[in-house]
C-alpha cells in the first residue's frame, strides 16, 4: 500500500537522534495538540526546517516526546532559528514507540502535520505543512485524532 | 491525466465549450433513445437531498397481506458537483433507501450515508477524493482507505444495525429506523480501516463471513450475528486478482481469482488492474475451520462481479454459479460511459455453473441465460439448492436489465418476466412466506426505474410464478438512481 512509506518515514524520522540547531537561539515555538480521543500514551513529533528534512533526508531541527494525559497537550520548543518549519506528529497511544499499522500497512494510530495539512495517500506536502517561525515567541496548533 | 483534466488545463478554454467525441456520442444516443421513448439517463441522475418517508402509490395488483418488513437498498446517489464530478458510476455517494411494506401498503425514504468523502466534497463543492474509477483532484484528503469510502455498494443487517458496505474500507453503521449514520465500524482496534467486501456470506442462522483484499493478501473476517468479531485471519492468494464477491458452502470459503490483476497501486483504483487472460482463472477453496487447508483449481479466463451461493455434493463435488463475461470491460468502459449519458452495447453476462471435482478438475457450463445480480433463497445459502434468482433481459437502446427471473438448475429452465426496455430493473431479493419452508416459497421484491413515468417503482412477484408478472406494483412520486444491492428485514 502507498501508505506504508508514510509509516516508515515517520518511524525512521523519530529514530534519528540529532541535536537541535543551536546556531541562533532567537525563536521559541509553543505547539498545541488538540482533538485527542485517547488521553494516554505519548505524542512523538519532529520539527523540521527544510523540505529535505521533511522527507527524512536531513536531520530534524527538534524532536519531542509529549506525554498525553489530557485531551489537549502543549510543548514548548526553544532554540529555533527564525525560518520556515513543518511538524510531523503521531500519537503513540499504546506507548510501544512505533506508529502501528493494520496488516495492509495503513496507520492505526492518529497522525497529523502542521497547518493540519492532509496528504493524498501519503504524507502532506511540505508546501502545505510548512509555516513561518518568527523571532521571539510563536504558537502553532494541530488537531490530532 | 484524464480527458477532463486535460481539457481544463488548456488555458482559457472552458471544457464545456469543446464538443468531445463522448459528448457527440451522448447527443446521438439521446436522440436515438428519445426516438424509442427511452430516457434511461434518469436512472443515473443526481439526488440532491435526502428523501423523507412518503407513501408509494399502488398502480397495479395487490400485495400479499402477510408480506411485512423493510427492503433496504444501497447504491450511488450523487455524481455531480459544480467544481467537478465523478468519472465512474461506482464513485457516487452512497444513498440508502428503505422500502417499508405492511398491510398491503408501501413507503419509500432515502438518506445519504454521512461519509468523510461526502463531507470533504460537500465542503469543496467538487468531487475531489479518488475512487474506483475517479482520479483524485487538487485538495484530495486521503489518510487511509476510509477517507475515500463511498459506502455505496450494499447493505447488511447486523445486530440491530444496518451496515452500509463498500469494498475497500470499513462498514458504516446506520440506524435502520431513520437511516441516520452512526459511523465507521472498527471490528478490532488493530484492524481499523481494513477493507470489508460488500458481499458477505451468511451461514443460515449463524456467522457472517467476509473478505478484504490487498494484492495477494486477504483478510478473512468471521463476525457473529450480533456484529461482534469472532476471528480475522490473513491468507495469501495465488494471484492479485480483483475480488468483488466470493462464495461459500457450509464448510468452505471459495475465492474466485480472475485474471484482472493488480500490478500496481494507482488512483483511480481500477487503473491498478490489467487484463491478463493468459494467466487463466483460479479458484481457491479454503476450509472454514482451518484456513491453512486449501485447494486451488484452474479455469479458463473469465470475469464476473457476482456469484450465487455454493454447495457440496455427497462425493465432495463443489458447485456454484456466477454471471460471467469474457473480460472486465463493464468496469472500465460503461461504468464511466453512464456518467457521460452514453453507453456502448456489450455482451451480456451469462449465468454459468462452475463445478469443482474431487479429482482436481474444474469445469464451466454456460446456460446461455442473460443474468446479473444473482441471489438465492437465503435459507439454502451454502446448502444444495435448485434455484438462482437474477436480473435478466437486455436491450440495444437501454442499458442494464429489464426483467426478473429464476433459473431452475434441475429442469434447466427459466421463469422470467420482461418489463421492456423502458424499465431498468434492479436486483430482486427473496422474502420467505411466513410459515413456508420450501425453496422459493415466498416473494421476490425488485425495484425498478420506470423511465417513462420518471419514477422509482417496487414490484412484488410470487417467486414460483415470475412469468405471471408482478402481483403488485407501487410507484413513488420520485425517481432515485438505480441501486445495486439490498437486504430484506422482516417486520
Amino acid at each position: 500500500m502507498k501508505t506504508l512509506p508514510l509509516v516508515l518515514s515517520l518511524i525512521v524520522g523519530m529514530a534519528v537522534l540529532t541535536p537541535a540547531v543551536r546556531a541562533a537561539e532567537t525563536s521559541s515555538l509553543t505547539v498545541t495538540f488538540s482533538g485527542i480521543t485517547a488521553a494516554k500514551g505519548v505524542i512523538l513529533f519532529t520539527v523540521v526546517n527544510s523540505e529535505a528534512a521533511y522527507g527524512d533526508k536531513a536531520p530534524p531541527s527538534a524532536q519531542a516526546m509529549l506525554p498525553v494525559t489530557t485531551k489537549t497537550v502543549t510543548k514548548v520548543i526553544t532554540g529555533l532559528a527564525p525560518g520556515r518549519y513543518a511538524i510531523k506528529a503521531f500519537h503513540d497511544i499504546n506507548g510501544d514507540g512505533k506508529m502501528n499499522a493494520n496488516p495492509f500497512g495503513i496507520p492505526t494510530e492518529p497522525f497529523a502535520f502542521s497547518n493540519n495539512a492532509v496528504g493524498n495517500m501519503g504524507p502532506a506536502k511540505w508546501a502545505d505543512a510548512s509555516f513561518e517561525v518568527k523571532a521571539g515567541a510563536n504558537t502553532h496548533s494541530i488537531v490530532i485524532d | 491525466m484524464n480527458r477532463r483534466q486535460l481539457l481544463q488545463s488548456l488555458s482559457g478554454v472552458a471544457a464545456s465549450a469543446i464538443l468531445t467525441p463522448e459528448l457527440a456520442q451522448a447527443a446521438a444516443q439521446l436522440k436515438q433513445g428519445a426516438a424509442a421513448g427511452i430516457n434511461w439517463q434518469v436512472a443515473f441522475a443526481d439526488v440532491d437531498a435526502d428523501l423523507p418517508r412518503a407513501p408509494m402509490k399502488r398502480v397495479h395488483g395487490r400485495a400479499p397481506g402477510d408480506l411485512a418488513g423493510s427492503l433496504y437498498r444501497n447504491g450511488p446517489g450523487k455524481f455531480h458537483r459544480p467544481g467537478g464530478s465523478v468519472d465512474h458510476w461506482f464513485d457516487g455517494d452512497g444513498l440508502m433507501r428503505a422500502f417499508r411494506v405492511s398491510d398491503g401498503a408501501a413507503t419509500l425514504e432515502a438518506r445519504f450515508i454521512d461519509t468523510h468523502k461526502r463531507r470533504v466534497e460537500t465542503a469543496a463543492n467538487a468531487v475531489i477524493q479518488p475512487g474506483f474509477g475517479t482520479a483524485g483532484k487538487a485538495g484530495a484528503q486521503v489518510r487511509n482507505a476510509d477517507d475515500t469510502n463511498a459506502a455505496n455498494i450494499s447493505v447488511m443487517s447486523m445486530g440491530g444495525e444496518l451496515w452500509a458496505l463498500w469494498e475497500g474500507g470499513s462498514p458504516v453503521a446506520m440506524d435502520p429506523k431513520d437511516l441516520s449514520t452512526k459511523g465507521m465500524k472498527t471490528l478490532r482496534d488493530d484492524l481499523v480501516h481494513m477493507p470489508f467486501l460488500a458481499h458477505p456470506r451468511r451461514d443460515p442462522g449463524g456467522d457472517v463471513w467476509s473478505l478484504g483484499l490487498s494484492g495477494t493478501q486477504a483478510i478473512v473476517w468471521r463476525v457473529s450475528a450480533d456484529g461482534a468479531l469472532k476471528s480475522a485471519d490473513m491468507v495469501s492468494l495465488p494471484m492479485a486478482s480483483y475480488v468483488h464477491d466470493f462464495t461459500a458452502t457450509k464448510r468452505h470459503l471459495i475465492l474466485i481469482l480472475q485474471p484482472w490483476i493488480q500490478d500496481r497501486m494507482v488512483m483511480p483504483y481500477s487503473e491498478s488492474f490489467t487484463w491478463r487472460p493468459k494467466l487463466g482463472s483460479k479458484v481457491l477453496v479454503l476450509d472454514k475451520d482451518d484456513l491453512a487447508k486449501r485447494r486451488i483449481y484452474e479455469l479458463p479466463p473469465f470475469f464476473a462481479f457476482h456469484f450465487g451461493s455454493a454447495w457440496e455434493e455427497t462425493d465432495g463435488t463443489l458447485r456454484f454459479d456466477g454471471c460471467f463475461t469474457e473480460d472486465a470491460r463493464f468496469a472500465t468502459t460503461n461504468g464511466k460511459a453512464f456518467m457521460k449519458g452514453t453507453y456502448e452495447p456489450e455482451p451480456t453476462p451469462i449465468l454459468t455453473l462452475v463445478t469443482l471435482r474431487p479429482d482436481g478438475r474444474a469445469t464451466l457450463d454456460a446456460t446461455g441465460v442473460a443474468a446479473e445480480f444473482p441471489r438465492v433463497d437465503g435459507r439454502r445459502s451454502g446448502d444444495t439448492r435448485r434455484y438462482t434468482i437474477h436480473a435478466t433481459a437486455t436491450a440495444p437502446n437501454s442499458p442494464l436489465f429489464h426483467g426478473v427471473a429464476t433459473y431452475d438448475w434441475k429442469a434447466g429452465k427459466s421463469d422470467s418476466y420482461d418489463f421492456g426496455a423502458s424499465q431498468l430493473v434492479e436486483e430482486a431479493v427473496f422474502v420467505a412466506r411466513p410459515g413456508g419452508s420450501d425453496e422459493l416459497d415466498g416473494w421476490l421484491l425488485a425495484p425498478s426505474v420506470n423511465t417513462r413515468a420518471k419514477a422509482t417503482e417496487l414490484h412484488v412477484f410470487d417467486a414460483r410464478r415470475v412469468a405471471a408478472g408482478p402481483l403488485c406494483t407501487w410507484r413513488s412520486d420520485h425517481v432515485l438512481p438505480v441501486s445495486l444491492h439490498g437486504v430484506f428485514v422482516k417486520a
